[in-house]
């Protein structure tokens, strides 16, 4: 019996170890994203438009389509800029390297809040804080293809697709939670074209973006980031998450 | 032959003319042109400017891909996991020339004197020091126009805890159609959906003042309220003056506005006091403080979620609470909202979820 219960955990632990070790990722999924991972790491600064559709839940829970427009623009470490239009309304973003600046079109009223150094940092800093979303930010984290082999299971290359007559490769990575599958673009260069996120366990919902107009090395000048407030418009205050 | 020459001549006089006239625009022109050019000039310096920046603030390892000049929008892509699948030749040279110590995040957060510039930066408010009211800073920001009341007031006296006891929100009787606005684990319960419109604080006549509205002396017309309380552990050891619907506490220096007590009893409220529907009875509302009427009087009673009033005193402060935008004084929230075509305010009712 006590060999037993000296047995049963370290099966356990065995077993544990196991599944965890266990991941289906294919090398030509990684081999894709890594390369795509260092086109986007080598770029100074790039400017791109962004759709963006992403189901809600409503207290019926039926599922809610919310669409945006949205035209992004990075440059250098510390600037970003973002154009968004869509049914929830206009906005946009400033970060300067110093502060972030959230104008809202329809309400004529904005924040502005000191930033940390870099844009990966503030993007972080405003979603823990202040439930900003930032569609399409996981592609520019440097550590893109570790996080995505971190935390999926299994990461499966599905062959070519045309999207908008651009030839794809579409990448499929899953867990227990998520179905995430990537379009990278065989055009010219190794860059996102779509990606759609299933969340299995919410009723399926999906977010789903599609890049184009892709802009590489732009020079862009600093002041398109420096955010100034319209006459009329006001600062207000705001509430953190927690 | 005698018109020959003339028309030579007067060809060359046109001639000449033409290129008296040509080689100034066309100098003009070049200068334009350089004008231009000096546009492009200083867009050109700018962003070299902005790239000798010290290359230390790079996380970018020496190894990595791009050149050292080059300032990545990410720093570089970075591959720390193993890429151990069936061409070991690519993982090991991934793995070997990649640092282990990418993934650290490095958190360092810039301080106000390092960035060289000053901006008026947005209230930061978090659900801890709300609960508490603690909000020195009401409405510093939010004033816009209506300056003829915002003289003399001074914020950041200590009128917290009397406003916040004085703005809680009593729960509404009737039940909620709509679901709540969730963000940060609250729930902001509205009878009436969100609908914006950017808030101007209502002029009540010259004899209401706003919170922290600071006077050396009170008019001789001036009443010391009672306060009407069932709770023994809410005494009021405030002595609470009274004219015309604003109310004071006495300072060291003088008298100070403060947000309407809960309980206290009036003789009369201004004319200018408008009925609202509270839970199917009628109150009057007048500067942010509601009335019921009695024998006596008017008495002051607590704000009570889902009531409609159509306009806020001044001393509110705008607060972006995820994607909607309320007015909030003290605890109390108010939404923007739209009856008939006319913007007025519904009182939230928050809960915790």
């Amino acid at each position: 019996m006590k060999k037993n219960v000296l047995l049963l955990p370290l099966l356990y632990i065995s077993l544990f170890g196991y599944a965890q070790e266990v991941k289906d990722i294919d090398s030509t999924a990684i081999f894709l994203l890594d390369k795509m991972a260092n086109v986007i790491g080598d770029l100074e600064a790039v400017s791109f438009d962004l759709e963006n559709s992403t189901d809600k839940l409503d207290a019926n829970k039926n599922i809610v389509k919310h669409y945006a427009n949205s035209t992004i623009s990075f440059s250098g470490p510390d600037k970003l800029s973002i154009r968004t239009e869509g049914t929830k309304g206009r906005s946009g973003f400033y970060y300067d390297g110093s502060y972030m600046s959230y104008y809202n079109y329809d309400e004529n009223n904005y924040i502005t809040l000191e930033a940390p150094e870099s844009t990966l940092e503030m993007i972080d800093e405003m979603h823990t804080d202040y439930d900003f979303q930032f569609p399409a930010a996981d592609f520019f984290y440097p550590t893109f293809t570790d996080d995505m082999m971190e935390q999926f299971t299994s990461i499966k290359f599905l062959g070519k697709k045309i999207i908008d007559d651009e030839e794809c490769y579409h990448i499929m990575a899953t867990n227990k939670d998520l179905n995430v599958q990537i379009w990278v673009s065989n055009k010219t260069f190794l860059l996102p074209k779509r990606f759609v996120i299933i969340y299995k366990n919410k009723s399926n919902l999906q977010v789903e973006s599609t890049f184009s107009n892709w802009l590489l090395n732009p020079n862009i000048p600093d002041a398109v980031f420096d955010f100034l407030a319209p006459p009329n418009a006001r600062l207000i205050s705001i509430l953190k998450k927690s | 032959m005698t018109t020959y020459t003339f028309n030579i001549k007067h060809k060359l006089g046109i001639l000449f003319v033409f290129l008296a006239l040509v080689f100034p625009s066309d100098l003009l022109a070049q200068r334009m042109g350089h004008g231009g050019s000096r546009g492009g000039g200083r867009s050109a310096s700018r962003p070299s400017a902005s790239r000798a920046k010290p290359s230390t603030s790079r996380a970018k390892p020496s190894a990595s891909r791009s050149s050292s000049s080059k300032r990545s929008i990410n720093g570089g892509s970075k591959a720390t996991k193993s890429r151990n699948f069936s061409k070991p030749k690519a993982s090991t040279k991934r793995a070997a020339t990649k640092p282990n110590a990418s993934r650290k995040k490095t958190t360092t957060k810039r301080g106000n004197s390092t960035t060289g510039k000053n901006r008026k930066t947005s209230n930061v408010k978090n659900k801890k020091t709300n609960k508490v009211g603690n909000n020195n800073k009401v409405g510093n920001k939010t004033r816009v126009g209506n300056t003829n009341v915002n003289i003399n007031v001074d914020k950041s006296r200590n009128t917290n805890i009397r406003n916040t006891r004085n703005t809680r929100v009593r729960g509404s009787s009737r039940n909620y159609n709509r679901a709540p606005y969730r963000y940060g684990g609250r729930g902001y319960y509205c009878h009436r959906p969100y609908f914006y419109h950017p808030y101007t604080p209502f002029y009540y006549g010259s004899y209401y003042h706003p919170w922290g509205y600071f006077v050396t002396t009170l008019a001789t017309t001036a009443i010391i309220v009672a306060i009407v309380s069932d709770n023994d552990d809410d005494k009021n050891e405030e002595e609470y003056h009274y004219e015309e619907g604003t109310y004071y506490v006495k300072t060291a220096d003088g008298f100070e506005a403060v947000q309407a007590p809960v309980g206290a009893q009036v003789p009369s409220i201004p004319k200018e006091a408008e009925k609202v529907e509270v839970n199917e009875t009628n109150n009057y509302y007048y500067g942010g403080a509601f009335y019921e009427k009695n024998a006596e009087g008017y008495i002051v009673v607590p704000a009570t979620a889902g009531t409609i009033v159509p306009n806020l005193p001044e001393g509110g402060e705008e607060v972006k609470i995820g994607d909607q935008t309320y007015v909030q004084f003290g605890e109390t929230y108010y939404q923007p909202i739209e009856v008939d075509g006319k913007s007025m305010y519904e009182i939230v009712e928050i809960k915790e979820e």
